[in-house]
């Protein structure tokens, strides 16, 4: 990895960090994009994605430093592991009106924060390291707070920044809400 | 506590509603069901070498399973014979011993205290090791890879305790090469009563077009005509309850019906097809009928699946108020890699932790448990009556079966014998067939 003390040397190698103007735009796509997803404007943020997205929420086990395979280990299991259709799905049945529960709706309002980003290795896309705080409340008094991180891949296409892939690493063994029926 | 007899009524038609409440009754449920029951603990698939350990619970208590260098399987709580601290604090993992980090006891995998840091300076080795092994779980047994585990130990033998479940769970269960579930689970809360995930997913169908009105409507499929709960062609399924409490509900030829995609749908249901015959041969096409069809199901008390969705679960009590939900994904060991991922996505997608009708589900069971707050609220019955006079025995098939799919044949079940158990009837009673009378016999 780069020394990310150091401002961009303009470099586009693979693990440089990205020009002021790139982190520039990566930041205003995050900032909008949590915009969207807080407001409901669900299309639109499918607007945001590319068709070849992957979007993932491992589980993660807890396990001793130890072991082979501990805590942030790849366990080949997820909560999203959705292509464009199922994203689009997921969308497509709030448009229903049917959600019961989501009537009266659920508010969510992001914090995304820490935002970083270095060139890929593959030419116009970036890898982009994000952490977010999210709250959710619903009915009364039915409140949550969900933190974590995310690994994301945007690709530059003449429409603007797209998400290609997307991990959210949550913190939460035990996922402490009875859904994530959120985008994150 | 009330007595249980003015807790269920008319057969199991109506349940007071301190029942899904009062920390009294969860404790008797803790000592008469869980202390008693057979429970999931894990698939033998997750636990393949010797060393190979999941830590799981059987209700509050914490227990480790673990592969032993013979090969069998045994259980042990989780716990420290020293001063009680917990033993393993991961989820899974191999090992030859378990040491517990307040004073360093360690055992071994079959659960002997082996090590005792100053055995000699601190205890003058005047401490009988043998007498600290960790405490072990009174039977674990498998059923077709499937590991339960009770601290019964009169409790009858679990293929006794599957009852009549394992007539109908062998079609599925008895495959070429056997089933798996792919693991780690998913884990997530749910601020409601353990009973009420299992009842709606062992025996309501009725809600189904209901709650989940959308996802069926955006996933379309065979199971598009139940959306909105507008008319059901009764002869879609039946509900079936069995002996010890187990009970399911079964859409005919459904398997792959909520499968979200035509394309998914489609590649299972080639999978099915091409294995269905080999069924029939074994099974007779009476029995093997349930391979291809679609099951919701509890196995009494906590263990729920949907087979064709494939979602496994198991509802960890925490309290009368709160469970833990820990979510697996059901395959045949012998699916090509793609099926099974395309199997684990639509579960996720399904009934994971953020599916698209798991959502649907917990608002319902959280709010079923938490207007019981209301100390008014609670001296009431929750009713559970559909189609009483319509379900009976069947002349070919095991257990209490409903003339329809939209019957609470199987909520009736799960109460009679959460009722024999809570009362500490002896396990004849509790394994005698359900006492619902026969009133009509459908022809199946
Ligand atoms: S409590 Fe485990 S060694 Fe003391
Ligand atoms: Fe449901």
């Amino acid at each position: 990895m780069a020394d990310q003390t150091q401002p961009s040397t303009g470099s586009t190698q693979a693990g440089q960090p990205v020009d002021q103007q790139t982190h520039f735009e990566i930041e205003r796509f995050m900032v909008r994009e949590a915009r969207l997803l807080d407001q409901d404007r669900l299309h639109e943020w499918l607007e945001l994605l590319a068709p070849d997205i992957r979007y993932q929420l491992p589980v993660q086990e807890v396990r001793y430093r130890k072991d082979t395979q501990p805590i942030g280990s790849a366990t080949g299991t997820y909560i999203f592991d959705d292509d464009y259709k199922l994203l689009e799905m997921r969308v497509n049945r709030m448009d229903t009106n049917l959600v019961w529960f989501e009537d009266p709706k659920t508010s969510s309002r992001r914090l995304i924060t820490n935002i970083d980003a270095e060139w890929s290795e593959q030419a116009g896309e970036i890898d982009a390291y994000s952490t977010f705080l999210t709250y959710r409340n619903r009915r009364q008094s039915d409140e949550t707070w969900l933190v974590g991180a995310r690994e994301d891949r945007l690709r530059k296409t003449d429409q603007g920044w797209r998400l290609v892939n997307r991990v959210i690493l949550l913190d939460q063994r035990v996922v402490q809400d009875k859904n994530l029926h959120l985008f994150l | 506590m009330k007595p249980v007899d003015e807790l269920v009524l008319e057969d199991g038609a109506y349940q007071h509603r301190t029942m899904f409440w009062n920390e009294d009754i969860y404790e008797a449920e803790l000592e008469h069901i869980f202390s008693r029951a057979w429970l999931f603990l894990t698939h033998e698939s997750l636990i393949p070498e010797a060393g190979d350990y999941n830590t799981t619970r059987m209700g509050e208590d914490k227990v480790i399973v673990i592969r032993q260098q013979d090969g069998s399987i045994r259980a042990f709580i989780n716990s420290c014979r020293h001063r009680g601290n917990t033993v393993c604090h991961a989820d899974a993992g191999n090992t030859r011993q378990f040491t517990c980090s307040y004073h360093g006891w360690s055992y071994g995998s079959n659960g002997e205290l082996i090590g005792v840091p100053l055995e000699q300076d601190a205890y003058f080795n005047q401490i009988d090791k043998s007498k600290f092994g960790l405490q072990e779980i009174a039977q674990v047994a498998s059923y077709k890879g499937m590991v339960f585990g009770t601290f019964d130990a009169s409790a009858p033998d679990l293929e006794t305790y599957l009852g009549d479940m394992r007539w109908y769970m062998d079609s599925f269960l008895d495959v070429p090469g056997g089933i798996e579930l792919i693991g780690p689970p998913m884990k997530s809360i749910l601020n409601c009563n353990w009973k009420t995930p299992a009842e709606n997913f062992g025996g309501d169908d009725y809600h189904f077009g209901w709650t989940h009105a959308a996802g069926v409507a955006v996933m379309g499929g065979p199971l598009e005509m139940l959306a909105g709960n507008t008319g059901v062609p009764n002869e879609v399924g039946f509900q079936v309850g069995s002996s010890y409490g187990h009970i399911f509900g079964f859409i005919e030829g459904g398997a792959a019906a909520l499968q979200p995609f035509p394309e998914w749908r489609e590649m299972y249901d080639n999978w099915l097809n091409s294995r269905l015959p080999g069924q029939e041969e074994k099974f007779g096409p009476l029995q093997a009928r349930f391979y291809k069809g679609h099951w919701n199901a509890n196995i009494f008390p906590n263990c729920s699946f949907l087979y064709g969705t494939n979602t496994f679960k198991v509802w960890q009590p925490r309290g009368p108020r709160a469970i833990e939900v820990y979510t697996w994904t059901l395959v045949e060991k012998e699916m090509p890699a793609e099926l099974k991922q395309m199997m684990h996505r639509s579960n996720a997608a399904t009934f994971g932790t953020a599916g698209m009708l798991e959502s649907d589900d917990g608002e319902n069971f959280e709010e079923c448990t938490q207007t019981n707050r209301g100390f008014n609220t609670r001296q009431g019955y929750c009713h559970a009556g559909m189609g009483q006079q319509n379900e009976g025995p069947h002349p070919d098939m095991p257990g209490v079966i409903s003339d329809n799919l939209m019957a609470e044949t199987g909520l009736r079940n799960f109460y009679r014998t959460w009722a024999r158990m809570v009362n500490g009837d002896d396990w004849t009673q509790i394994g005698a067939p359900a006492t619902a009378p026969l009133k009509k016999l459908r022809a199946v």
